[in-house]
């Protein structure tokens, strides 16, 4: 913006120039200048009605809320004149009023703002000897609680749920002394961005129910650490007293997560102290299973790993760090190995040729200057959830924005929701494909409606579109069709293409080359291993297990299970024990997890995000990048002599250098392989269970998100050929395993199929996510 | 000169020790304040700050709130406080300890209370015969309470107009 | 609470609109409806909650409130806020017959207590509350706009103004 068209204002004798139209109070913001506000919030609308903000402007009769006065040209506005501190002080005096003096028993004391502004701007003393009102407090849930009697109305939260979260449940019934926020029907408030009111509210109305009473704001230092569940990779502040993470807070990003949060980053910390926690290592010793020293462990899985030697399978979580995904790397390579993979839900490997390293395809801020998106198969409001608010900002700026999935998801904008059998799924794109004049054999025959004609001409005519692939697309068996046709058409459409990737670290685990088919810095290996579907084809003789819970984490349960019955020399490092990895594993060593451990996470964008330890990990338990540094050393592999872990991230940087994140697919493949039975399963990955530590955030696993995940659900006509009502206990049958769910009626799932989470332990003995499932009543 | 052959005369006549028995003899027959402690014990002002104790409300409900100011108002560091919600909801401490070596008993902790419940009482006789017993938890701060509440409530009521 | 001005953003609206209410109800709203613009819809939430709780014997319910909601395109919590402002709309049930006694500053001045304290006696409940014979609803509402003839209470459609006891008598005899 050229200097002309701002204005110039005078604020308190200062000179400040700014955008026309801007309020009063972005400007001193800006300029540093402190004026004291509770309603007003910069990424929530001016609804100017705590009065808290008011300043003298000249010429005008009364004092004017900074908040809700554009600037104009000349203006002299004075914040600390007596007329602007009377006005202040009167205010403040009148929201005391009915706020509680009860600083000593709440959350918020020594971090409140009500506080902060009645120590500079009130009087001592309160005049005010009358009663003051008492609300009840309603119950929204698990994870946050409320103390309406010290709500002071600045409908901060009721914003945040209407223009952020997209679901307003909260408002202010009543009026005057009468008015009170809640949600006047008992009911919960069920977002998975639920947690940010927590920090919007100025005082402690509204606090974090897991941390309530937990600890004093003076008690807790701060450090630095990054979102170890998506690919957004959140910026976070790690709240610690006594070695231990009370909480955990947004650390502003606006190039990646703005002020926010997703709940599952803000809670999860609570995995950290849970009963599940391994801290000992463990050995299995005729079915039992018994405590070991670290020494001792350390000598028993070496001698494992160089018994497997090059039969050695390493799977590792797509969300560990990328020094411990190099790490996991280098010793197997150094077995003479090179079976490692990380896209354990990943449903087909057939693009494993074409040299794409998978990303996001543009900056995360980005997705909200969109004009037209398409997601095909994902669910980025549960399964990225700062991802799904972009492109929520994306849809309320007027874009348009398109699902293709295997069912219908709630969602918080208006979007069109194309329902389409995963096979459907497959020939939807590729009508679309056609539509916008992409060519192929699979395209040739493809059917072309008016949704796709209509689709195809908005991507054409976008000045800014994207096509992206999600959770569902990555677990489908017809990957590699997908990412092809949706390649061709971005390349076509000059749209933007990106994977919307499971796991914290996906991209971190192409650049250090825990893949079969890559060596660090993402080149082409020249001996690729079998990847994660085809390690666990056969008997399992010798495996490392890192930060994964095979039978949960993985595509097919069922052939986890199958691989690994009777197995020997299988090492898994691991933060949590769980019944599953007991009956996969011979030996588990305890690795700190999250705050525990140093590392690094690239996220969906490309940020190589590195942050150190904040608390020391649980019991003996110890980061993973040792264990696995020390296990190198114990099996002789050359280049394990790390002092730090920041020189394991050199290493892989030395690596990456100058390589560049690709979404290219090259020739890809248009070879359609999975073929739908009667009744199919979508499997897809609840927002609470898509790892480890995830299941085990006990208050994440009370919400109401969680509650309803372990259905099946099936659409009105599917439930009468298979005789079905809502609410009935049923058996799925996949395979050779099953499982008993509740049955839903959702009218949102495509026809002759059936949604069955994966990542539950309810699911966990079924077969692949995607595949032929059986009803049977009991 | 004259200085060395006054002192001289003065050491001969033992004129020192006669000016010192004086003051002895005039304390002999002098009123006694030696006070025969344990059998006798001097007064203690309601100012004073000796033990710690934590009150309770007339209807032996703790006071403590775990506010924790104490714990950060303690220059010596001597106080370490936990809590949590109460089955009741309510908040209060899990565990409060005092380490009496630590402490300097400047009754700043008494001072921050926002609910009078940490005291420092008139008790000064205690000693320990293992180093474990330094750390006083929050059972026994309450059962000193219990045992001198009505000493403690008539102090504080006496010296609430000073405060 | 003001918001950006925008309509309020609905992620689905409502399609089967037609089985909400009676087809009257449904018309009457409608004609409200049709005053605004075609996107603001919601601005005829207040005249939609009258005509809807006089067809319920002067009440709401949720069930009622959610009914508008869905057939205003708006969210529930917002239908709420506007009926749990204003004092016309009543949330618990009510008798036929409502005395709104103004108790604001004009009629205070002018002897609302004594209004109030009467009105009390004579019915035998208090405000906010039912005769035990479910004929009279007693309430205290804000201010009524008679200012200039306070002290004021309205029954039904009907304000009588320059209030005494005597006065409330004739009134309330004639209406009995």
């Amino acid at each position: 913006m050229t200097d002309e068209t701002l204005v110039t204002i005078e604020v308190d004798g200062r000179e400040l120039k700014a955008r026309p139209g801007a309020m009063l109070i972005e400007v001193t913001d800006a300029a540093g200048i402190n004026i004291p506000r509770f309603c007003y919030h910069k990424k929530l609308s001016v609804s100017a009605n705590c009065r808290m903000c008011l300043v003298e402007v000249e010429k005008a009769p009364k004092p004017m809320p900074a908040c809700a006065t554009p600037v104009a040209n000349g203006m002299k506005v004075k914040t600390r004149s007596p007329t602007a501190l009377a006005a202040q002080k009167g205010t403040l005096e009148f929201l005391l009023i009915n706020h509680p003096l009860d600083c000593p028993i709440c959350d918020q004391g020594g971090e409140c703002e009500l506080q902060d502004v009645a120590m500079g701007y009130g009087a001592g003393v309160s005049r005010y000897i009358e009663k003051k009102r008492v609300v009840s407090d309603p119950d929204i849930g698990p994870l946050v609680a409320t103390d309406m009697t010290r709500c002071i109305h600045c409908t901060r939260c009721v914003r945040f749920g209407a223009e952020i979260a997209g679901i307003r449940e909260m408002g202010a019934t009543g009026r005057g002394e009468h008015m009170k926020i809640g949600t006047y029907i008992q009911s919960s408030v069920d977002s998975e961005l639920s947690g940010n009111i927590i920090d919007l509210c100025p005082v402690g109305a509204l606090t974090s129910k897991p941390y309530r009473f937990q600890a004093r704001a003076w008690e807790l230092t701060q450090s630095d650490a990054v979102g170890p569940h998506d690919a957004v990779g959140s910026n976070l502040y790690l709240h610690v007293r006594r070695d231990k993470v009370m909480r955990v807070a947004p650390r502003g990003n606006e190039a990646v997560n703005e002020c926010w949060i997703s709940d599952r980053d803000r809670f999860s910390y609570e995995a950290l102290e849970s009963t599940a926690r391994l801290k000992r290592p463990l050995v299995k010793e005729n079915g039992k299973w018994r405590e070991l020293p670290w020494d001792e462990a350390l000598d028993l899985a070496a001698g494992m790993l160089k018994g497997a030697g090059a039969g050695l399978k390493t799977l590792i979580s797509p969300s560990a760090t990328l020094e411990e995904l190099y790490l996991a790397q280098k010793l197997t390579r150094g077995l003479g190995s090179s079976h490692i993979d990380h896209r354990l839900r990943q449903g087909d490997f057939r693009n494993d040729a074409s040299p794409a390293l998978r990303w996001l395809g543009m900056p995360i801020a980005e997705i909200e200057r969109l004009d037209v998106a398409v997601v095909v198969g994902g669910n980025p409001r549960k399964d990225q959830p700062l991802i799904g608010h972009r492109l929520r900002k994306a849809a309320m700026a007027g874009a348009s924005i398109t699902y293709i999935n295997p069912c219908k998801f709630d969602l918080n904008y208006g979007a069109d929701q194309q329902v389409e059998s995963p096979a459907g799924m497959v020939k939807r794109l590729a009508g679309l494909a056609k539509a916008i004049g992409v060519t192929g054999e699979l395209v040739a025959n493809a059917v072309v409606d008016d949704q796709c004609k209509a689709l195809a001409g908005q991507l054409k005519n976008a000045g800014k579109a994207a096509i992206f692939l999600g959770n569902i697309a990555n677990a489908h068996p017809d990957l590699a069709v997908l990412e092809t046709l949706a390649g061709r058409i971005a390349t076509a459409t000059n749209a933007f293409f990106g994977f919307l990737q499971e796991g914290a670290n996906a991209v971190g685990a192409q650049l250090a080359g825990a893949a079969p088919h890559r060596l660090p810095g993402g080149k082409a290996a020249e001996t690729q291993g079998k990847n994660a579907r085809r390690m666990l084809s056969d008997k399992i003789e010798g495996a490392l297990l890192i930060g994964a819970d095979p039978a949960l984490d993985c595509w097919d349960p069922s052939a986890v299970r199958q691989s690994f019955s009777n197995a020997k020399d299988v090492v898994a490092l691991t933060a949590f024990r769980t019944r599953s990895l007991e009956s996969c594993a011979n030996l588990m060593l305890p690795i700190g997890w999250f705050a525990e451990s140093s590392g690094t996470l690239v996220n969906g964008q490309g940020d190589w995000q590195t942050f150190a330890g904040a608390v020391s990990p649980i019991g003996e338990a110890r980061p993973a990048w040792k264990v696995l540094r020390v296990l190198g050393n114990l099996t002789d592999v050359e280049g394990f002599d790390y002092q730090n872990s920041a020189e394991v991230l050199n290493e892989v940087r030395a690596a990456c250098e100058g390589v560049s994140l690709d979404n290219a697919i090259g020739e890809g493949c248009l070879d359609v392989q999975f073929k739908e039975g009667p009744l199919t399963r979508i499997g897809y990955v609840p927002l609470y269970a898509a790892d480890v530590a995830v299941r085990h955030a006990p208050s994440l696993q009370r919400t109401a998100n969680a509650a309803d995940s372990a259905l099946l659900r099936v659409n009105g006509a599917t439930a009468r050929i298979y005789a079905l009502s809502s609410g009935a206990p049923i058996s799925v049958c996949q395979g050779n395993g099953e499982a008993q769910l509740m049955v839903c009626i959702d009218e949102g799932i495509a026809s002759d199929c059936a949604l069955v989470p994966a990542g539950l332990a309810a699911t966990g003995g079924l077969g692949p996510m995607f595949g032929e499932i059986t009803l049977e009543k009991d | 000169m004259i200085n060395a052959v006054k002192n001289y005369i003065g050491s001969l006549f033992l004129f020192e020790l006669f000016k010192g028995l004086g003051v002895t003899g005039r304390y002999l027959f002098a009123r006694k304040f030696t006070v025969q402690y344990p059998e006798e014990k001097a007064p203690v002002s309601p100012r004073f700050r000796g033990l710690h104790a934590l009150r309770r409300y007339p209807n032996g409900e703790e006071r403590c709130i775990s506010c924790k100011l104490c714990e950060a108002v303690c220059p010596a560091l001597a106080i370490t406080i936990e809590a949590e919600p109460r089955a009741d909801g309510s908040r209060r401490t899990t565990k409060y300890e005092i380490d009496l070596f630590k402490c300097i008993y400047c009754g700043f902790c008494e001072e921050s209370c926002p609910v009078d419940s940490i005291v420092l009482s008139r008790v000064y006789e205690y000693c320990m015969e293992e180093n474990g017993e330094r750390l006083i938890g929050k059972e026994r701060l309450l059962e000193l309470g219990d045992k001198h509440e009505a000493q403690l409530a008539t102090d504080r009521a006496e010296q609430a107009k000073y405060r | 609470m003001s918001f950006k001005s925008a309509p309020m953003t609905t992620i689905e609206r409502r399609a089967d609109k037609g089985s909400l209410f009676t087809p009257e109800i449904r018309a009457q709203i409608d004609k409200w409806v049709a005053k605004y613009p075609g996107e603001w819809r919601q601005s005829a939430v207040m005249w939609a909650l009258r005509v809807v709780q006089e067809s319920n014997r002067g009440f709401l319910t949720p069930e009622l409130m959610d009914n508008v909601a869905a057939y205003l395109d708006m969210p529930p919590i917002a239908v709420y806020e506007v009926a749990s402002f204003y004092s016309m709309y009543e949330l618990k049930p009510v008798a036929k017959r409502k005395i709104c006694v103004c108790t604001n500053v004009s009629c205070m001045v002018r002897g609302s207590d004594i209004v109030v304290g009467h009105l009390e006696k004579r019915l035998g409940a208090k405000l906010g509350q039912t005769t035990p014979d479910g004929r009279w609803t007693l309430k205290e509402v804000e201010c009524l706009g008679a200012c200039g003839d306070a002290p004021a209470i309205q029954i039904g459609n009907k304000y009588y103004e320059n209030l005494t006891p005597e006065g409330i008598d004739k009134i309330l005899d004639e209406l009995e």
